[in-house]
């Protein structure tokens, strides 16, 4: 859906990365958590203030970009910025067991038509 | 002979008593004389010089005849010449300045021409009437020119609107891989967006999009600076947390745009371009400082009168250098005072006072993030800014009493109401709307007060069909009511 004129901001994403589009490091996926461990200062870009508040309690990198309305590629970008400051760290999921321990697709497929006929 | 002499003379116009004076003794003196020589001669010579004292005394006659006629019609054309000088002083002082003033005015060359008063010389009118003419003709290219420019500039900035928008979506919807080009792209239409805005300000038409809230002093610096090639070397120093009205921000971003582009571009490559932010009693300070050339004296007073917005002339316009004319239109639109001083950076700066009418609270929650604000932040956590506070229960802050912002519309009191709507209740379709207009004709249901907002009563007296009110309702309404009484 296209977002209605009314809430859309003067700032483009680019003056948000400061014209970076990707980050070097790329350990950050969606679901991982990310924690503050500073407060805000002044002077702070308010994304970066905005991400430390929220924060406060872990926080999925896939719900920030939700609650900033970037996108996530945007949000890993600033991410990396304080993760370089210190402000906050990163918590990866725990990996799955092992890729065998899911059922496989042709098994979930089986059980959607099954769900279907019913 | 002296009786000729006068009249040959221009000098002596003036004084005529000694000419005719001369002219009648002369004959009278010369018959006296050929009548004593003719009696004194000899008889024998009486004869031949009676008659050739006769035929000098005729030639005297004529010759002063003719001098006389000469003399008159010397005066005739003097006055003729004085006539027509002051005539043409007439032309140049008085009647080509008030035609000109009236073409440049808008008039139609006749118009102009019925209004300003005909010269008694045939020829000034035909000179009046080509000047008209021409300078009718200047004026409608001109104008036809502007109008032109301006609604072109009017569309560019319509279509890099629409292309913003539409890159900020797929920026959205893609990943990382085209980001960076998707990015690329965004800025070349900011720039584009902002050239157009430049040409939309010069030629008089309205200058790019109204943004419907208060833009915070952040996005406003970040709005500028995204529309210049070299936002890279641009930092932004800004702890304030004050909003531009929505009616002013854009007009703000693009000024200020301007400005860090030619900071920007008079600076150094290596250089980097510093912009603080200060809020003060009267308003908020932008300054912009760069490290680049020092401007002399002379430049920077000439810059100042550029932005000064006192003339809105075009003639001083130079083909390459649009920015600071189109600064000081901005200027002289929204009030802002543009300074230029030396900076201690070595360059120079520009300091812009943002007036305070001009500089409002942010609205509380903001745009885009307000939609995703209530299912990502649990009510536990403290809101991120105080003014955010009442933004989850906005459905209750409806039935209170509206209140108004300082610098906001009447008509922004009352969103509240109307986004509520928007958002519980269905997608309305288009045929809700023209029932609006359909009702708006009929008597009105509950004694209205003529002059009130119906907004103002709308949660209350409809609560059962919170119907969306069109923009003409509210103006069309009390009229109707008053055509019609019920």
């Amino acid at each position: 859906m296209k977002p209605r004129l009314d809430d859309e901001d003067p700032d483009r994403l680019y003056t948000i990365t400061g014209g970076r589009s990707r980050v070097g490091g790329g350990s950050l996926d969606l679901v991982t958590l990310i924690v503050s461990e500073s407060e805000p200062t002044a002077g702070m870009q308010s994304e970066h203030a905005r991400i430390l508040r929220t924060c406060r309690r872990p926080t999925a990198v896939v719900e920030l970009s939700a609650d900033l309305g970037l996108p996530v590629s945007v949000v890993r970008i600033l991410l990396c910025d304080l993760l370089d400051a210190g402000v906050v760290t990163a918590r990866h999921p725990r990996p799955t067991h092992s890729p065998d321990a899911l059922p496989s697709p042709e098994l979930l497929k089986r059980v959607l038509l099954g769900l279907r006929k019913l | 002979m002296p009786a000729h002499n006068p009249s040959s003379d221009p000098l002596a116009g003036r004084s005529a008593w000694p000419a005719v004076v001369a002219a009648a003794i002369a004959p009278a003196v010369a018959s006296g004389l050929v009548w004593w020589a003719a009696l004194t001669v000899p008889p024998t010579a009486r004869v031949a010089v009676a008659v050739s004292g006769g035929l000098v005394v005729a030639a005297l006659v004529a010759a002063i005849a003719v001098a006389g006629w000469q003399r008159a019609a010397a005066h005739r054309h003097r006055a003729r010449a004085d006539a027509l000088a002051a005539e043409s002083a007439d032309l140049a002082d008085r009647l080509i300045p008030g035609l000109v003033r009236r073409l440049r005015a808008g008039s139609a060359p006749d118009t102009a021409l019925a209004e300003v008063d005909r010269p008694t010389n045939p020829d000034h009118e035909r000179v009046l009437r080509t000047l008209a003419e021409e300078v009718g003709r200047g004026e409608r290219s001109r104008a036809a020119a502007m109008a032109a420019c301006g609604n072109a500039a009017g569309r560019m900035q319509a279509l890099a609107t629409s292309m913003l928008a539409d890159l900020r979506e797929m920026e959205d919807r893609h990943g990382e891989d085209v980001l960076g080009d998707l990015l690329k792209l965004d800025h070349s239409t900011a720039q584009a967006g902002r050239l157009a805005d430049s040409i939309a300000v010069l030629t008089g038409s309205r200058s790019g999009r109204r943004w419907t809230k208060p833009i915070v002093m952040e996005s406003v610096l970040r709005g500028a600076i995204g529309r210049i090639s070299a936002y890279q070397r641009v930092r932004t120093h800004s702890t304030s947390t004050a909003a531009i009205v929505g009616y002013a921000a854009e007009g703000v971003m693009h000024a200020l745009a301007e400005l860090i582009d030619n900071a920007c571009g008079f600076s150094p490559p290596s250089e980097q371009v510093h912009v603080y932010v200060e809020e003060v009693q009267a308003g908020v300070v932008v300054t912009v400082e760069d490290g680049g050339l020092v401007m002399s004296d002379l430049a920077l007073r000439r810059a100042e009168l550029i932005v000064s917005g006192e003339s809105l002339d075009l003639t001083g316009l130079s083909g390459t250098r649009l920015g600071l004319a189109v600064v000081g239109r901005l200027a002289r639109k929204h009030g802002l005072t543009i300074s230029f001083r030396p900076s201690s950076r070595g360059g120079t700066g520009v300091v812009v006072m943002i007036p305070r009418t001009l500089v409002t609270e942010p609205r509380a929650g903001g745009g885009r993030r307000r939609s995703a604000a209530p299912p990502a932040a649990p009510p536990a956590l403290p809101e991120p800014t105080p003014v955010a506070q009442p933004e989850p229960e906005a459905l209750p802050e409806e039935v209170l009493l509206p209140r108004r912002r300082r610098g906001d519309t009447l008509g922004s009191m009352f969103p509240p109401p109307r986004r509520a709507v928007e958002f519980s209740g269905p997608r309305t379709d288009a045929g809700s709307r023209f029932s609006a207009f359909r009702n708006a004709g009929r008597p009105t249901r509950d004694a209205r007060p003529e002059g009130h907002p119906p907004e103002q009563h709308g949660p209350d007296a409809h609560p059962a069909e919170p119907e969306p009110q069109p923009e003409p309702r509210p103006a069309a309404e009390p009229g109707e009511t008053h055509h019609r009484p019920s």
